[in-house]
Formats: structure tokens, sequence, C-alpha cells
């Protein structure tokens, strides 16, 4: 019969003949091999069952010798004597047989661990005389260092000090068992033993050991401890930190300067350790060390040593801790450093969060002043309470107004003692009130009248600071350096291109009576600055003549009598308007806008500054190249700083190799995924140019296959249709050169910065946002 | 004949030495290693002082007292025999009712004087 061909099974795999003899021997062997198995098992089984049951047979047998031995007394009958005699006769028969001296040492091991007091004192006294602790002493001697380990706890427990010799050997094993049991051997047996261990040790000493070693110091009876400062010189940081502990838990205070250099120590727990100490002991010499070591401290030590100086500090540590308040970032430190600075001195620190401002209880304030003011007219005949505020409004600072007004006032007000709630309002509000607030009560009750200049609020003028105040702070004059120095001097010098807006009526209200006085502490600048002020050469506009031109105000110029000289000369006689002048008995000011060239230039700028980023580095360059003014180039400059730590470096960047950054596309792509840069290479196919050949060389350079026959193809492209736009410039600027913006194509090399009106041809995204919002602004500039 | 004292303690050892003690304080001993043998001789007779570790197998030395003053409604004084650091048991038993408490290790001489103090009140 024919088998069809898909019927047909070809074993692919054959097995190996098997005799069945080797399997039959094979079942026996394993079933031998388990029979051996459960009755070695049940063997050791029964064995230790046994030894169990003779164990605890044995403990029965010897529970009543010992507790003959326990509680035996003189005072016993004569029976009682002799039967104690012949028990002692009878253990130590029966000590002669191993199993019965384990077992005894067991019984006696046990009983120690329940019992306490006399009993105790003479189960160890029954352990020795039956010279058990000897089986111990061999046991140290043993290779298995279970049972080193055991021995050595043995004779701790039944403190067999003569074992102090051999068990101090262990300090230093290898094993850390065996030496763990040796330290609190040697702590336990003898009262030296700490000192030979604190000496001696080379390991680390773990907490749960450092917390072990400590209990059993504290429950040594009459215990004095050693100076344990004597080992804050350890090289073993560990015994450093140990000694610390244990000279807090024992109040050693006598290592002061011991423990505040351990503040610089390296290990952060010996520091944590060293503040523990010093605040329990009030070391508040170590004050200067804790703000030393402040600024190199980890947080937790941060926090501790802000503690520390809580417990220990006075008010002279307030500078610090503002100064660390200010600094600091970290919210549990600046917590901290809030709280410490209210517990040195309460209530520094007043809650700033979710409080509402000043002017949110304007109205309430404004009432209950008025309310005031009309019940103390009336209630106390004689005293004018307005004038003595206007005459006072004549002062020069507010701020010394509002402190002297309110002295008069509590003059006043204390001539009558019923006015004394009256005066708690004033006070407070006086104190509290600011100067704006006191001009506004002022315009309120008084006649309108404005005497003097410094009526007029310019608080929007940039701050001058006067020689009194300066003197009168010279801490912060000091701490301020040279460049903020300058900074504050190039603040105050270039000012005067801000226009002056004043209000209507404070203008109309505007008298010509001036003195001398009146203005200099206003105007005042300091000395050293204005030593540093360069002197700046401008042209003047109408007779373009070059006039050194020194931004200092002179003064003394400045007459009130005198009409003509009526007007604050700046010693800028070549400026075309004066910043500020008298005309017909009237204040005015007049606005000194920058050239239209500079402004363009810090539009520019600041246009940048919002949007830019580390490729604008080379039009800021060109800024900085063709502009002369100050301003500009100062503000350029601080943009190429701003900007050259942006990453790509610049320097690679901008490197004669690298033009990858010519391209929109290439931060975009280094920061995308693989997935994004697929869909980037596709849209730089679509709208690339020249500019992103470059980038899509460095592609097929570097990436992966899919990415580099993406980019290939989109190189391709784009190099096509730039030929063919070549081509079609080259034919249309024959005809029409007119049309010809060169926006997209022009090369690098070609891109020259060309002002800030006219850089519509920019070569990168920005310079085409920035000609965008240059025409906007020429556009809103008319 | 000396006070009735039970013993109740699972430490054999312990027990015996404290038996031995007690007995030699004049004082007539029942020791159970257990709470069973507890609950049955409680059902028998009442001492005049029970002795009790907490931990014991099957009957703990808290259902002990509770069952002492709540189902037996006896006054009979109870010290409780703990180990150090077994405070909430202590005042567990306490709450319960107990009387004295004593922590391991034992002086036997500090037991008996203990005893003889809740006896004579």
């Amino acid at each position: 019969m024919l088998i069809p061909p898909n019927q047909i099974k070809i074993s692919i795999i054959t097995a190996p003949e098997f005799n069945l003899e080797y399997l039959w021997w094979l079942t026996i062997l394993f079933f031998v091999l388990s029979v051996i198995y459960f009755v070695g098992v049940f063997i050791i089984r029964n064995k230790i069952t046994l030894n169990n049951s003779r164990t605890k047979d044995k403990k029965v047998e010897f529970s009543p010798m010992i507790n003959e031995f326990l509680f035996y007394e003189d005072s016993n009958t004569k029976e009682e004597k002799m039967n104690y005699l012949n028990l002692k006769v009878q253990i130590r028969e029966l000590i002669k047989n191993n199993f019965d001296r384990d077992v005894l040492t067991e019984v006696l091991l046990d009983l120690r661990k329940d019992l306490s007091g006399q009993s105790q004192f003479v189960l160890i006294e029954l352990y020795k005389d039956l010279g058990l602790h000897h089986d111990a002493y061999k046991k140290l001697g043993s290779r298995k260092w279970q049972v080193v380990s055991s021995g050595i706890l043995e004779l701790t427990t039944m403190e067999v000090d003569e074992s102090y010799g051999l068990i101090i050997k262990f300090i230093n094993h290898r094993q850390s068992t065996i030496r763990k049991q040796a330290e609190i051997a040697v702590v336990n047996l003898k009262e030296e033993g700490i000192k030979y261990y604190l000496d001696n040790t080379k390991f680390k000493i773990a907490e749960w050991q450092q917390l072990k070693l400590l209990d059993v110091l504290r429950h040594k009876p009459n215990y004095s401890p050693p100076q344990f400062g004597l080992w804050l010189t350890s090289t073993n940081t560990h015994v450093v930190l140990f000694s610390l502990r244990l000279i807090k838990y024992y109040s050693q205070n006598d290592a002061e300067q011991s423990i505040i250099t351990l503040l610089k120590h390296k290990n952060r727990d010996i520091q944590a350790e060293a503040i523990e100490c010093i605040k329990d002991f009030h070391f508040s010499n170590a004050l200067m060390t804790l703000k030393l070591v402040y600024s190199k401290a980890s947080h937790d030590i941060k926090i501790a040593i802000l503690d520390a100086i809580g417990e220990l500090g006075t008010k002279a540590e307030a500078s610090f801790l503002e100064n660390l308040q200010l600094t600091e970032r970290n919210f549990n430190i600046k917590s901290k450093v809030i709280g410490t600075l209210n517990k040195i001195d309460p209530e520094r620190v007043l809650p700033t969060k979710n409080i509402s401002t000043a002017d949110f209880y304007d109205v309430e304030f404004d009432d209950a002043m008025q309310e005031e003011e009309h019940s103390i007219i009336d209630n106390h005949e004689g005293i004018i309470l307005h004038d003595d505020i206007i005459d006072v409004s004549t002062e020069i600072d507010n701020e010394t107004i509002a402190t002297e007004t309110k002295k008069e006032m509590s003059d006043i007000f204390k001539e009558d003692t019923t006015y004394n709630e009256t005066e708690e309002v004033m006070n407070e509000e006086f104190v509290n009130e600011e100067k704006t607030e006191f001009d506004a009560e002022l315009q309120q009750n008084d006649v309108k009248k404005i005497n003097s200049i410094e009526d007029i609020d310019l608080s929007f003028l940039p701050h001058i600071k006067d020689e009194e105040a300066l003197e009168e702070k010279p801490e912060e004059t000091e701490a301020v350096d040279d460049n903020d120095q300058d900074q504050e001097s190039e603040e105050e010098l270039t000012f005067n291109f801000l226009p002056f807006v004043i209000e209507e009526d404070v203008f109309e209200e505007v008298t010509t009576s001036y003195n001398d006085e009146d203005f200099r502490p206003l105007f005042e600048l300091d000395d050293e600055l204005l030593g540093e002020v360069p002197e700046e050469t401008s042209i003047n506009p109408i007779d373009n003549t070059s006039t050194k031109m020194a931004h200092v105000f002179d003064w003394s110029t400045l007459d009130s009598e005198n009409e003509e000289q009526n007007k604050v000369v700046i010693d800028t006689a070549d400026l075309a308007e004066p910043l500020i002048s008298f005309e017909n008995d009237n204040l005015c000011f007049a606005a000194n806008f920058m050239p239209q060239e500079e402004l363009d230039a810090m539009v520019m700028l600041e246009n940048i500054s919002e949007l830019g980023d580390c490729r604008e580095l080379i039009l800021l360059y060109q800024i900085i190249e063709k502009n002369s003014s100050e301003v500009v180039i100062e503000r350029a400059n601080e943009l190429i700083q701003k900007f050259s730590y942006q990453s790509p470096r610049p320097n690679e960047l901008f490197s004669e190799d690298n033009n990858l950054a010519e391209s929109v596309f290439t931060d975009i792509y280094n920061l995308a995924d693989y997935e994004t840069k697929l869909m980037l290479i596709g849209e730089i196919k679509k709208v690339g140019d020249e500019k992103e050949i470059d980038l899509l060389e460095s592609v097929i350079q570097s990436e992966s296959k899919k990415l580099v026959k993406k980019a290939t193809e989109a190189l391709e492209y784009i190099k096509s249709q730039l030929l063919i736009l070549d081509d079609k410039t080259k034919s249309t600027s024959d005809e029409d050169f007119i049309l010809n913006v060169g926006f997209e194509l022009e090369s690098n090399n070609s891109i020259k910065y060309k002002g800030t009106v006219s850089n519509e041809n920019g070569s990168t995204l920005f310079d085409q946002l920035c000609s965008m919002s240059n025409s906007l602004y020429r556009k809103k500039d008319g | 004949m000396g006070k009735n004292v039970l013993l109740a303690d699972d430490d054999q050892l312990l027990a015996s030495l404290l038996n031995f003690r007690l007995k030699k304080g004049g004082y007539t001993v029942h020791h159970s290693v257990n709470g069973k043998e507890v609950k049955e001789y409680l059902e028998n007779t009442m001492p005049d002082i029970i002795v009790s570790d907490i931990m014991m197998p099957y009957f703990s030395g808290i259902e002990l007292i509770d069952y002492v003053r709540n189902e037996l409604k006896s006054n009979t004084p109870i010290i409780i025999i703990s180990s150090a650091g077994n405070e909430q048991n202590v005042l567990t038993a306490f709450e319960l009712g107990a009387n004295d408490f004593i922590t391991k290790p034992v002086s036997p001489t500090e037991l008996l004087v203990r005893i003889a103090r809740e006896i004579n009140k």
C-alpha cells in the first residue's frame, strides 16, 4: 500500500538505547539514600529530644540544690547546715561529668538573668566556687568564633574579673561578634575598661554598640567616669563621637576649647554632637566658631548651628542672622533663621505672608483720624493742632516732620491726662504712616499752601543721598562695593532724560521763595561719587559746538531773589533744553530725550534681551562697534554676558568650523526626541534654505540610518531649490534689481549691522522680529 | 499554717527558686505553670495572694487579673512579675486591678516583702 507523502513521519530526534538494569540500580540507590536520610533525621531528632529531656531532668535535679545554696544562712539549724554540706559534696561529684557541668552552668546563667540583689551575688560566687569559669576560659581558645563569643559572654555575665586580661586581646578582633562581645566585657568587668577600650580600639563603634556600652556604664554601681575629654583628640573618629556623647551624658564641661574646635571637624556627626554639647553646656565662646563654620556646613548642621545660636546668642547675632535671612535659599533653613532671630530678639521679624497692605485700611484710618482730631479740638481749648503741623511741614525731611510732630503732639497730650487714649492712637498712626499718607493728611487738614519745593512729590526721581544720610548710615555706605557705586553714580547722572511729571494743582501752588537751604540736602551729591563722574563731550544741536558736560548741579547759582537767575542751573549751558526752569513764578520741567539713533539701539537691545539667545552675540558685538553711546554699549555688554552663559557655548557655536547656529532648527533639533527629529527634518525640507545645509550635513554624519536618509533627501531637495532660485535671481537681477530684497539667501558673511534703523536683512529669526519691532516703533513715532 | 500564695510562672527554674524562698518565708505555695492550671485552681480555691508572671501560655497575667476581678469578683491581692520595658502591660494590669508589680530580674527577698505588705493591708 502506498502511503501518501503527507502522512510520512520522519523522526528528527532518535533516543539512545538505555539499559533498564541501570535504571533499577539507580532507583534502589535513591531509595537507600532516602532511607538513610530519614533514619539520620530521626536519630538526630531523638538525640536532641533525649538531650533536652536529660537537661530538663538535670535542671530539676540541680534546682533545689541551687536554692539551698542561694538561700543558705548562717542562722540555719544544724540539720540544715549538714544538709548544705552534703549538697556541696554531691554537686562537686556531679560536675565531674561534662554534661552535668554544662547543665549546671546553663542553670546558673539562666538564674543570673532572673535574679537580682543578694541572690545574684551568691549565685556568682557559687559559679566561681564550683570552678565553672575555667570552662569559659577554655572556650576563649577555641577556633570557632561562636564558642569564643559564648565564652566571653559567660565570663561577662558571671562577672569574672580575673578574665579581664584574657578578654582585652579580643578588642580588635577581626570577627565583629567577638569584638563587640569583648568590648562590652572589657567595659563591664573593670572600671578602667572604658579607658583601655577608647585608647585601643581601631574599629568603628556602631550606634547600637555605643548604646549598649553606655547602658553598661550606666548600670555600673558606684561608677566614677573618667574625663572623656581626653579622647577628643583620638584619631578614631568613632571614639571622638562616642566620647562627645559620654561627655554630654556625664555633663563634663571641662573640655570647652576641644569641643569648640570639633565644630570644624569634617565629620558631620561629630559636628552635630559638638553643637549639642555646646548648647547643653552653654559655651557662649563658641558663637564665633559657630558663625564661622556655618557657611560650609550641611543643611542639618546649619539648622543645628542656628538652634545653638538661638540658645546662646544675644542681639549682637541679629546682623549675622539678618544677612542669612537674605542669602539663604533653603526654605527650612530660612524659617529656622527667622525663628532664631525672633528667639534672640522677640518679634524682630513680624509676619509678612497674607498680610494686607496699608492701602487696604486707608479709608478706615482716615475716618478714625478725623474723628479723633474733632474730639481733640472739641475737648481741648487753646491747642492749635493744625498750625503746629503746618510749621513742622516746612522741615525738609518728611520723616523728621512726622517724628517731631509726634513729639509735639505727645507733649500737648501729656498736659491733659484725659487724652491718653487719643495719644496712643496718634502715636501708632504716626509711626506706621508713610510719607505720602502724611502729605495727604496735610492737604486735608491744612490750608492749601505749599511753601517749598519739598512739598512736591519728587519720589519718582532717582534717589540722591545727602551727606547727613550717608553719615548716619556708614555701614551701608561701606557695604556698597565699587561697582555698585559706579552704577549708582550712573543712575544719578543719567536721570535727566526722564520726563518730569507733576500734578497741575500742585504746580500752581509753587511759590518763588526759595533758599539755598531748601535745595541743598535734596540734590547734593556724594563727593566721592562726583569725583568719579567722567566728563562727557556732547554736541550742542543748536550751534554744533562741542562742549564738556559735567554731570554736576551747581546749586550755588540758585538764587530765589533774582528772577533771572531763578532757574535751576545745571552747568550745562550747552544743553538745548534745561531740565528744570522757573518761568513766571512757575516751575517748568523739560524732557531731555535720547538721540533717535541711540533710542533705536536701546529698543533693539531690549528686544534682544527679551527674545534673543546666544545667536545674537555677533549682532551685539556689531552694535558695540557701531555705537559710541555708553548706555548702549553697557546694555550690549550686559546682554553679551547674559547670552555667553547659554548653551551651546558661543565660542563653540560661532567658531569658524561651526555654522550650525545659522539654522533656527539647531536648538530644537538638539533637544528633540527621535520622532520629533524626523518631523523637523521634514519641515526643514519644506521651509529650509542654505542655512540648514550645515545642520543637515551634521545629521547625515552622526545620526541613525532613517534620519540620515531623510536628511539626505532634504539636503538634496534644498540644494536643488537653491540652484533654481539662484538662476531666477540672476535673471531677475538683470531685469529688475529693485525687487531683489536678499532676505533669506544672504550669506552669513554678508550680514552686517547696518544700524538699528536698517536691520531688515538680519541673518536670524530674531533679526526679522527686531526689524518688525523697529518698523512698528518708527510708525508710532511718526 | 502560713498564708496561701498562688505562684503562676512558666519559668520552672525561677518558679522553683521563688517557691523555695516563699516556703522558707512561711508561706504555703501553689505553683502553676500555665493559665489553665491557674484557672482550675482558682475555681476551687481562692489564695490569700496571687503572684503571676505577665507572659504565660494559654492565659496571660492580664487575663488572670480580669478573670479574678470581673468573673470571680474577688479582691485578692495580685502582684505581677514583668520584664523590664513592658510598661504598657504593667499599666494595663494596674487598670484591671493589679495591686503591685515587680520587674525581672527579681530579688526574692524584695518579693517576700511586697507579698507581706499586700497581705497585711
